[in-house]
């Protein structure tokens, strides 16, 4: 480290200045550094610390985690993490004259590091950081987050519909299609082999191919209605409100022609080209069979259940 | 001086050599038998009826403190006790209530030395 | 691949075991109940087969949480300590005892498994270093989420090997099993091996096969 200014009262300067609290214990656990910070939170001076041991000064710390980290870093050189959502307000700290009144400490996170200053002198750096906004703003944050998932209609991965818009949009659909007598058409489609190709190329790989995939397909439906959803971990499925069944199946067939362009290896596959190839089954209903939600994801399933049992990468209609 | 049994229990081949390096050094006349887990000490013991038992506690199949305790009760004038990584206050307790020693590991000579001086007297 | 005896494989796995049985010690301090832990098995693995066995036990949706810390000295690794995402959660609610909403783990949980992961990690080192006679220098712990390539993807080169070790976790009755890697370059290797080779000359006399 350089400096241009006389170093000594410079640092002194900065470690008073700093917003963390700094003390140094030599090897027989005395305090020889204690900063202003300390000073001002914990209401025990410099003057009265130096040259005392730091668990006479703190003797309900003996036995704690604290002292075990003091130990390792003075005995086996190693640094500790004190945490304080395992170690609840530790030392008496307080934010303010106020809250030391109130006897409310603050959160505190606590690192314990090893100093060696050449020779065989060897001390240990304790930094204490006030962590109680970040605690505050993290509840608020994560309190935000379960809020906003519990909305979201996009799928993290793909940027797809996920699920929940799925569940809304069928049940939605259904009913129309049965008010209005129009016909109505469901895609359940998969990713022939996924399992085989994750233990394969690994998770990672795994994800790209969902999206990719994922990608080249949500781009084919051409009506605002049409909708294209992540129903599962590797299955997908396709609303098609006012489409009849043939319509539905000449989509599909294209669907599975543009995986199989797409041309992604997969050494793990068992079709004949080891390339990614989908499935995929289609049920439909029109107003002579309108029936309930349930009934045409079962027969969609049915149908790619079929598409599978056949040998896979084609279409198959119920 | 009759010289002593002792019977070592412990999973770790190197712990039972250790344990064994450190007895034979002193006393190159007593018995020393191992066991590699609990079913196996029990049976050892019945026909070797030793002075000392060491046992590790974490084993595969009976744990330490289980074959403590039984060995305790085929054992009346043995002394046992359990030379184990497992330090948790709780583990001493139960040493304690069965009535048998507890060691701490890593296994050294000194900790050694204090576990067979009762044989020693 | 540097192999070890099976003696010397044997007084790394009792080495490690001592570790954890003072970390589990510290453990049980903080979270006033019973912790129990202990290394069943050890192996040394490429960088890859690491990734795939601890991909092919992580079941749930394959995400990892690892806590990573760097070390130097008597040998140098890059140790990182793993769990399934979900079991990580679940260890942090046992150890800070609160019924907590389902919820992502947030920052303050993510510090809490930092502090647990040096805790682990810091216990093992450093009584393997202690008993081995030579001291470590270590950091604090880094925390990261991802699968298990991209995890062990934090140190080492193509020929990288990986000392496995399998943990197993009793809190409060619930099982739980971890995984640490110790990242090691060929040198690493070798120097531990000759540290254990030391420890058991020492320790027995190398007299034994």
């Amino acid at each position: 480290m350089k400096s241009s200014v006389e170093s000594l009262p410079l640092l002194q300067g900065v470690i008073d200045c700093i917003d963390v609290g700094t003390l140094v214990l030599d090897a027989t656990e005395r305090v020889v550094l204690w900063n202003r910070w300390m000073d001002q939170h914990s209401g025990v001076m410099s003057a009265e610390t130096l040259e005392r041991s730091f668990f006479d000064l703190f003797p309900e710390q003996r036995g704690k985690r604290l002292e075990a980290a003091v130990g390792q870093a003075l005995r086996s050189n190693l640094p500790s993490l004190l945490s304080q959502t395992l170690n609840r307000w530790p030392l008496p700290l307080y934010a303010n004259k106020t809250a030391a009144e109130k006897g409310e400490r603050m959160q505190q996170q606590i690192t314990v590091t090893p100093l060696n200053l050449g020779g065989n002198e060897r001390y240990c750096l304790i930094q204490v950081s006030d962590v109680t906004a970040a605690v505050q703003r993290e509840n608020l944050l994560r309190e935000q987050a379960v809020a906003l998932r519990s909305q979201t209609l996009l799928d993290d991965l793909t940027g797809v519909a996920n699920r929940r818009h799925f569940d809304m949009a069928i049940d939605r659909e259904t009913r129309r299609a049965r008010r209005m007598g129009m016909p109505l058409s469901l895609m359940m489609l998969d990713i022939d082999y996924f399992k085989a190709y994750n233990d394969h190329y690994g998770h990672q790989q795994g994800d790209a191919c969902l999206e990719a995939v994922a990608s080249a397909l949500s781009t084919m439906q051409q009506r605002p209605a049409d909708l294209f959803a992540r129903y599962g971990g590797e299955e997908f499925a396709v609303i098609l409100p006012d489409t009849p069944a043939d319509a539905a199946v000449m989509m599909a067939n294209a669907m599975c022609r543009k995986v199989r362009d797409l041309r992604i290896p997969h050494q793990a596959s068992r079709t004949d080209e080891r390339i990614v190839t989908i499935s995929i089954g289609v049920a439909s209903s029109d107003s002579s069979n309108a029936g309930e939600v349930y009934d045409l994801i079962n027969a969609a399933d049915r149908a790619l259940y079929q598409a599978k049992a056949c040998g896979r990468n084609r279409v198959h209609s119920q | 001086m009759k010289p002593s049994t002792v019977l070592i229990v412990d999973d770790s081949r190197v712990s039972r050599m250790l344990t064994r390096q450190h007895i034979q050094v002193r006393h190159a006349d007593w018995i020393v038998e191992e066991a590699a887990n609990g079913d196996e000490a029990i049976a050892k013991a019945k026909g070797l009826q030793p002075d000392l038992v060491l046992l590790d506690v974490n084993m595969p199949g009976m744990n330490g403190v289980d074959a403590a305790a039984a060995l305790r009760a085929m054992l009346p004038n043995a002394h046992i006790s359990l030379l184990t990584a497992n330090v948790q206050a709780a583990t001493r307790q139960r040493a304690e209530e069965i009535g048998v020693g507890f060691m701490e590991k890593p296994i050294t000579a000194e900790r050694i030395a204090q576990l067979i001086a009762p044989l020693e007297a | 691949m540097v192999r070890l005896t099976e003696l010397e494989h044997d007084a790394l796995v009792e080495l490690f075991n001592i570790g954890v049985g003072q970390a589990a010690s510290a453990m049980s301090e903080i979270v006033n109940e019973t912790v129990t832990m202990s290394v069943p098995a050890i192996s040394f693995l490429t960088r890859a087969s690491a990734a795939k066995l601890l991909a092919s036990r992580s079941g749930g949706n394959g995400r990892l949480c690892g806590i990573s810390q760097h070390y130097s000295g008597a040998f140098e690794t890059e140790a990182i300590l793993m769990f399934p995402e979900e079991k990580s959660q679940e260890i942090v609610r046992l150890m800070v005892g609160e019924a907590m909403p389902l919820a992502e783990l947030s920052a303050m949980e993510q510090e809490a498994m930092s502090e647990i992961g040096n805790i682990l990690l810091n216990s093992c080192v450093g009584s393997l270093a202690n008993l081995l006679g030579h001291e470590l220098h270590g950091s604090l712990p880094d925390y990261h989420v991802g699968y298990s390539e991209e995890i062990l993807a934090q140190a080492g080169s193509e020929d990288t090997a990986v000392l496995m070790l399998h943990i197993e976790f009793v809190i409060e009755r619930q099982q739980i099993a971890g995984d640490v890697a110790f990242i090691m370059d060929m040198t690493a290797l070798h120097d531990l091996k000759q540290h254990v080779a030391g420890f058991l000359d020492r320790a027995i006399g190398g007299a034994q096969p």
